[in-house]
């Protein structure tokens, strides 16, 4: 049932809030050595999805597994094999960028002078060298990104996961980020990544999931996904949403720079 | 171009009424479909009306009181409304959207419509209503005849707009620096000030002034006599010219104030946030670290220390455990004239101290709140949580354990004799251990958000504050109650059980962390929710 070739396999994963079904039968694949995208509109699930997959939320129903290890039976096994940067950016404010990459692989028991070596490499690749000694509370947003995906990174994953890593972050940041985890894939690891830009996703990844209201309406291969179109079209198909020309011109008639 | 002008001319002017109307709106849209939040509401709403009542009939009733109290009283009460006015706004700031004026930047409002409408916002909602109700009890309870009733209700009216717009132009000059973070740390932490005024009055009554309320009334007054509330009470009893001349002072000045704050208002319409630009830390191991073991253990506490020194909240918590204490300490040894002085006067407030420090850990994953997503991403085993609560433990300890130290020395000294610090100390010891031991429990089954942004009033996230007074009343209790065992013995004159508090203290944490650890790790995703709600 659980092939141990997938990075990532869930299976009719469910979760409810009160009444509203965030999540309702999820079966998510994801390859190793595959640079992932999870799609969907806002709403559709994606950032629960990735919360119980990670083991930060408990699902109502369902399983996960990474790399055949199950999350919720085996978390030694799967917490030592996975990084996440959730969203919201989650991190300890009041920590110093290089002290939360230290705090962070001092909790793994990774030995001191190797967190310091790594830590030291990961902030001059992400270009933070000159902010290591600032309270990440004073962190604009591509670099809370960037310190992020450094702690992700600390403990050399097998899978990472990264929820809305491109979100509010600059170019400049957004290109270094591509490039680590261009090469953090070319090594054989696996990254998942949420997102709604479909046109990041059509030039970063190979696998796309796409969700909509709580489930997966297409899986595959990018290509075998958006089957000739641009992604952003298949996209809009697939979640249903009014195509380019239909809605909206009855309505905002005095809209517009018009001298009627 | 037909279009924009029929869209210019159906404009309707922005009058006072909007604002008033916008605030109520967001009164009621902040209540919708959450029950805790009306709850809190009737509850504030009750709270206004007993202000409102008792404010209004304990003004009106010093009709009945001699005319000298009374009009001292009234001076005292209208300051008291003032400083209020100024201060609560400040420390809730960013709970009431009317308040921050950059929320309005954006809307096309003369600056002079605008001090309007904030000014009608302000004065629309329950406590600014409270306040002009128990404000109005002046007139009741000390003008005399109908002109002194119109007098003083000019008077009143004008205490209350002053009220309204001295609050106002503090938080607008100061609205710059509260967006900043820098400045709402600064503020946290003036939360300690607030803490510290509620034991005033304890220490005042202590003092000697007990015997003789009637000369400390006087004396305040006396000093209160020149300010603007002062005056404003001086003008409802007086009801004369002189009366007259009062209230044409404080019109001037709230115009004056006024003029300020519209003024304020212009910049901080076009001022934004700066603060970004933080200065570096120092990038040191930390003290503790050098004695550790390399590993989780070390790396929770160093970083519980960083946040007890750099987050507000944790120096808030600990400056006021340690500074209530203090106050606790010199009162309990200046208050009861009939004790005798003996070892239980240094013991207990220790003990207090220890018990006040124990209930900081009731909420241990608090202040991590959401970023504790980092330690339950790896810790696979409950014996990973409980090296998680050890961490925080030690945390404490290195605090807590020289501060309770010197406290009992000084709790000695004051007793009578610096020898009672020896069972004070170690029997405080012991009682932090057992605080520690519970808070871990009460951490794990009764956890709850901690806001990023303090106030006085409340420690936790809206809704939670029921959860939040469980816990460390809980904490609070079994505490007490576990202690009992070594404290006990040793306040009433069994001075030798003080040898065993510190392993007692030492092995009821350890069980503490124990269970709370297989708790813990049980349901780390159910804390990692109640820890993460908005704030």
């Amino acid at each position: 049932m659980v092939d141990v070739a997938d990075a990532v396999r869930t299976q009719g994963l469910l979760k409810r809030f009160g009444q509203q079904v965030a999540v309702g039968g999820v079966d998510l694949v994801v390859p190793q050595g595959s640079f992932a995208g999870l799609v969907g509109p806002n709403g559709a699930g994606k950032t629960t999805t990735l919360s119980m997959v990670t083991g930060l939320l408990r699902p109502d129903g369902g399983g996960v597994w990474i790399g055949g290890a199950d999350v919720w039976r085996d978390p030694v096994a799967v917490k030592a094999r996975i990084g996440v940067l959730p969203e919201g950016l989650r991190l300890f404010e009041r920590l110093s960028g290089r002290e939360l990459l230290s705090y962070n692989g001092q909790l793994r028991g990774i030995p001191k002078d190797e967190v310091a070596r790594r830590a030291e490499e990961l902030l001059r690749v992400m270009d933070l060298a000159e902010s290591a000694d600032k309270l990440v509370v004073d962190y604009s947003t591509g670099m809370r990104k960037k310190i992020g995906l450094a702690a992700a990174l600390l403990h050399n994953p097998r899978v990472l996961f990264l929820d809305e890593p491109f979100e509010g972050v600059d170019p400049v940041s957004a290109n270094t980020l591509v490039e680590v985890l261009r090469r953090y894939t070319a090594s054989g690891s696996t990254v998942v990544f949420s997102s709604h830009v479909m046109e990041l996703v059509e030039r970063l990844c190979d696998w796309v999931s796409v969700m909509s209201r709580g489930r997966i309406v297409a899986q595959g291969p990018l290509d075998e996904v958006r089957g000739g179109r641009s992604l952003n079209e298949a996209f809009l198909s697939l979640v249903g949403a009014p195509a380019e020309h239909g809605g909206g011109e009855e309505g905002l008639s005095w809209l517009g720079a018009t001298s009627a | 171009m037909a279009g924009r002008d029929l869209g210019m001319s159906d404009a309707v002017p922005v009058g006072p009424a909007v604002f008033a109307r916008l605030k109520l709106r967001l009164i009621a849209g902040n209540l919708r479909g959450d029950t805790t939040r009306l709850l809190g509401f009737v509850f504030t709403l009750l709270a206004a009306l007993v202000v409102a009542a008792l404010g209004f009939s304990a003004m009106a009733m010093l009709r009945s009181a001699p005319p000298q109290i009374a009009a001292d009283a009234v001076t005292v009460l209208f300051t008291m409304l003032l400083v209020g006015w100024v201060v609560v706004p400040l420390l809730a700031f960013g709970l009431d959207d009317t308040l921050d004026p950059s929320r309005l930047a954006l809307f096309p409002l003369t600056t002079g419509r605008l001090a309007a409408g904030m000014f009608t916002a302000s004065v629309t909602g329950v406590w600014p209503a409270a306040t002009l109700f128990a404000t109005f009890g002046a007139v009741a309870g000390l003008a005399a005849g109908a002109g002194g009733v119109l007098v003083g209700t000019l008077a009143v009216l004008l205490q209350f707009a002053l009220c309204i717009v001295t609050s106002r132009l503090v938080t607008t000059s100061l609205s710059g620096v509260l967006r900043t973070r820098r400045g709402r740390d600064v503020l946290a932490v003036s939360v300690v000030f607030f803490i510290l005024a509620a034991q005033l009055p304890n220490l005042l009554l202590n003092q000697g002034f007990a015997g003789k309320p009637r000369e400390m009334l006087h004396g305040i007054a006396s000093v209160l006599r020149w300010t603007p509330p002062g005056m404003a009470a001086h003008a409802v009893a007086d009801g004369g010219p002189a009366a007259l001349a009062e209230v044409a002072f404080l019109a001037l000045l709230t115009a004056g104030l006024g003029f300020l704050w519209i003024a304020a208002l212009r910049r901080a319409m076009v001022t934004t946030d700066a603060s970004t630009e933080g200065a570096s830390v120092r990038n040191s191991r930390g003290l503790l670290a050098r004695f550790l073991p390399d590993g989780p253990l070390a790396a929770v506490a160093t970083k519980e220390l960083r946040y007890a020194r750099r987050d507000p909240r944790g120096r808030v918590g600990w400056f006021a455990a340690l500074a209530v204490t203090g106050v606790m300490a010199f009162s309990l040894n200046n208050g009861g004239e009939g004790t005798t002085p003996g070892p239980a006067l240094a013991i207990g407030p220790a003990c207090l101290g220890a018990l006040m420090i124990g209930l900081q850990s009731c909420n241990s994953f608090g202040i991590d709140g959401r970023s504790l997503w980092m330690n339950s991403m790896v810790y696979g085993t409950a014996r990973d949580w409980r090296t998680d609560l050890a961490g925080r433990h030690l945390a404490v300890a290195v605090i807590a354990v020289p501060a309770l130290a010197v406290l009992a020395v000084v709790a000695g000294f004051l007793a009578g004799d610096p020898v009672w610090a020896v069972p004070a100390v170690l029997t405080a010891w012991g009682v932090l251990g057992v605080g520690l031991g519970v808070g871990a429990l009460s951490s794990v089954l009764l956890p709850y958000t901690v806001p990023e942004r303090l106030n006085a009033f409340t420690g936790a996230a809206p809704g939670q504050g029921g959860i939040a007074f469980a816990g460390s009343f809980a904490t609070m209790i079994g505490t007490a109650l576990l202690a009992l065992p070594v404290a006990l013995p040793v306040l009433l004159g069994v001075t030798w059980v003080c040898a065993v508090a510190v392993p007692y203290g030492v092995l009821v944490a350890a069980v503490g962390r124990r269970i709370a650890g297989n708790l813990g790790f049980a349901r780390y995703p159910e804390i990692l929710g109640s820890i993460s709600q908005p704030g």
